[in-house]
């Protein structure tokens, strides 16, 4: 399914006019996108408004208070949140892609015994709900042999608690885009990698220069999942971070926003739209990958 | 199909370009050594992060566990004491309660911006982005953002009532309208993936049928119920699937925006085995509320699993 078809012309043989149903649909599409963009335009003004304004409701900003942002940034580390986000999305995407597209093309394309069974396991292990583990994911961690002060055996210190390991790895590789990188590798011709086998090719060289290559939809859609993931991760962070230092954006958002007696409403917009920047951005210029990428796990299964 | 294509082909492909049977075996076996390699990290890392833990979870739910050196078993305890615990009653009909009201909802709202976004129509691109735009931002920021718009004093929500006249609401501070205006806030964030599945999915609905369900004189409610809906039949059991995941595991939304009150009004599952389990320091319970939890999920699949035969079979 290529994003060509998904934005082509499809139902309906007559030619688009000012039928009053052409008019009904546009006027509830826009309804809805209007719906769906406020709350967004919301956050923005809020952001730039004074504390007199945010007292009583208004609709605009009298100025734009861009030193908003400034004083956002100053009043909470939004900065080293940021950073510490962007470490965690940048490590868990490249461990993910490591991981999961050799696991994938292992499964598509090497004559490995048993690897439908092992592709049911993966597909089986993503219906697995987050929460489920929590609980021993969190002891796990905890006792990482000879990490954070543990022993060989994983007892007497924190493990990977409070550790750049235990905020990426743990959540790294999910068995989601094991699949998703299989499905890629099964539509690559095995020819190829015959050809390449007959020019004295080793099995890894294959892998890594011939077949690789030719899947980057599929690696740059892990990659959007997987950035936009661990960029929004929250509830596993909140558990295993102690200190301020480690915490990314959205632990500090939620810090921020506490005490909703004390909150500053124009500081705490300013900082979540720093914070969603990012991802509207890789969203508007992934678009049309990200969408083939859904389409593919959505239906091919 | 492909799969035996698959298996077959290095085989005779070896045999025609290197003919002696003894390199095309040991070809073989250096793939299927590359393979188990290539596979072991995904395998390893699956089984400590995933099957471990779900194991763990399973046994821990009949322990006293507590993060202690000491525990013991203690078999259905926990079990039969979560179901005299009011908190944990609360969270259960609140989660189901938000289940049956959001899934349904967003399922059929979904379908209907996609069928609208079906046609050919101008601002596509924009359109798509409209409605993704909640789903790609993260649920801390979306939650904080509806925050203030429920705010009771100057928020959006009552400036916008004030408009038509309407008295304010206290929306997340009111026993009453806490938890529905929770699933506002979860239905408009979940369209967008939704939206884009149906939309994938709409494309492989056959363009012939619709034609000469057309030809025959078909309304527009009739192609819908005879051809398009049926054509959908394995996708909406993935969104289906995917939205029951989904809004049992429903907790950032919550943390940010009630922390479970005002009382237990809005206190979900996975709030309550997170406050259990991290701040009551009772992993034994915790885990047990883990297990029900994922029975549910499984009820909930397997009933709409039942719901989509009786639909095919209509």
């Amino acid at each position: 399914m290529t994003s060509a078809t998904l934005t082509g012309p499809i139902v309906g043989t007559k030619p688009p006019g000012l039928r009053p149903g052409r008019v009904l649909l546009y006027v509830a599409l826009s309804i809805g996108a209007l719906l769906m963009i406020t709350p967004f335009l919301w956050m923005v003004l809020t952001a730039f408004k004074s504390d007199l304004e945010i007292a009583k409701f208004s609709w605009l900003p009298g100025e734009l208070r861009w030193h908003n942002f400034v004083e956002a940034m100053q009043t909470a580390p939004f900065l080293r949140y940021f950073r510490n986000s962007l470490f965690i999305a940048v490590g868990e995407t490249a461990f993910t892609l490591a991981v999961c597209t050799t696991a994938g093309y292992a499964l598509a394309k090497l004559p490995i015994r048993g690897s439908k069974a092992l592709l049911s396991y993966f597909i089986l292990l993503l219906l697995v709900p987050f929460q489920i583990i929590l609980v021993p994911l969190f002891l796990i961690v905890k006792s990482i042999p000879l990490f954070g002060g543990n022993n060989i055996l994983g007892q007497g210190g924190i493990g990977w608690l409070n550790s750049w390991w235990g905020l990426i790895i743990p959540l790294g590789a999910a068995p989601l885009f094991t699949f998703l990188a299989r499905q890629f590798y099964v539509s690559i011709p095995n020819e190829l990698a015959q050809a390449a086998r007959v020019d004295g090719l080793g099995e890894f060289g294959i892998f890594w220069r011939i077949m690789t290559p030719l899947v980057k939809p599929a690696l740059i859609t892990i990659c959007v999942f997987q950035i936009e993931a661990a960029w929004n991760g929250f509830l596993w962070p909140l558990m295993i971070t102690t200190s301020d230092s480690m915490r990314p954006l959205q632990l500090g958002l939620a810090i921020f926003a506490q005490n909703p007696a004390e909150i500053q409403w124009p500081y705490l917009m300013a900082g979540t739209a720093l914070a969603t920047l990012p991802m509207i951005v890789m969203f508007v210029f992934a678009q049309k990958r990200f969408v083939e990428g859904m389409a593919n796990v959505g239906i091919k299964g | 199909m492909s799969a035996t294509l698959e298996q077959v082909t290095p085989a005779v492909s070896a045999k025609r370009s290197v003919p002696p049977a003894k390199d095309s075996r040991k070809l073989i076996r250096s793939q299927v050594r590359a393979g188990w390699v290539l596979l072991a990290p995904a395998l390893l890392h699956s089984g400590i992060f995933i099957v471990i833990p779900v194991i763990a979870a399973i046994t821990l739910s009949f322990t006293d566990y507590s993060f202690g050196d000491s525990w013991s078993w203690v078999g259905f305890q926990n079990y039969t004491d979560l179901f005299r615990d009011q908190d944990f009653l609360a969270a259960l009909k609140n989660t189901i309660l938000y289940a049956v009201v959001v899934i349904p909802l967003s399922m059929a709202i979904s379908l209907a911006v996609a069928m609208g976004l079906n046609q050919k129509i101008k601002a596509i691109g924009f359109f798509r982005t409209a409605f993704y735009l909640p789903t790609v931002t993260a649920t801390v920021a979306i939650a904080t953002i509806w925050l203030w718009i429920y705010n009771p004093g100057s928020g959006l929500a009552n400036g916008f009532l004030s408009l038509f006249g309407f008295a304010p609401g206290r929306w997340l501070s009111d026993p009453n309208t806490a938890l529905p205006s929770l699933m506002v806030v979860g239905i408009w964030q979940g369209l967008g993936t939704k939206i884009i599945i149906y939309l994938a999915a709409l494309q492989g609905v056959s363009r012939d049928l619709l034609e000469s369900a057309a030809l025959d004189g078909a309304s527009r409610w009739q192609k819908f119920v005879n051809v398009t809906w049926p054509a959908l039949g394995p996708v909406q059991f993935f969104v289906l699937v995917t939205s029951i995941v989904g809004t049992f595991q429903v907790f950032d939304l919550v943390y940010v925006m009630t922390k479970g009150g005002p009382g237990t009004e809005t206190t979900v599952l996975v709030l309550d085995i997170y406050q259990n389990a991290f701040q009551a320091l009772r992993l034994g319970a915790a885990s047990a509320e883990t297990v029900i939890m994922m029975i549910l999920i499984a009820a909930f699949i397997g009933l709409g699993r039942l719901l989509q035969k009786a639909d095919v079979n209509d």
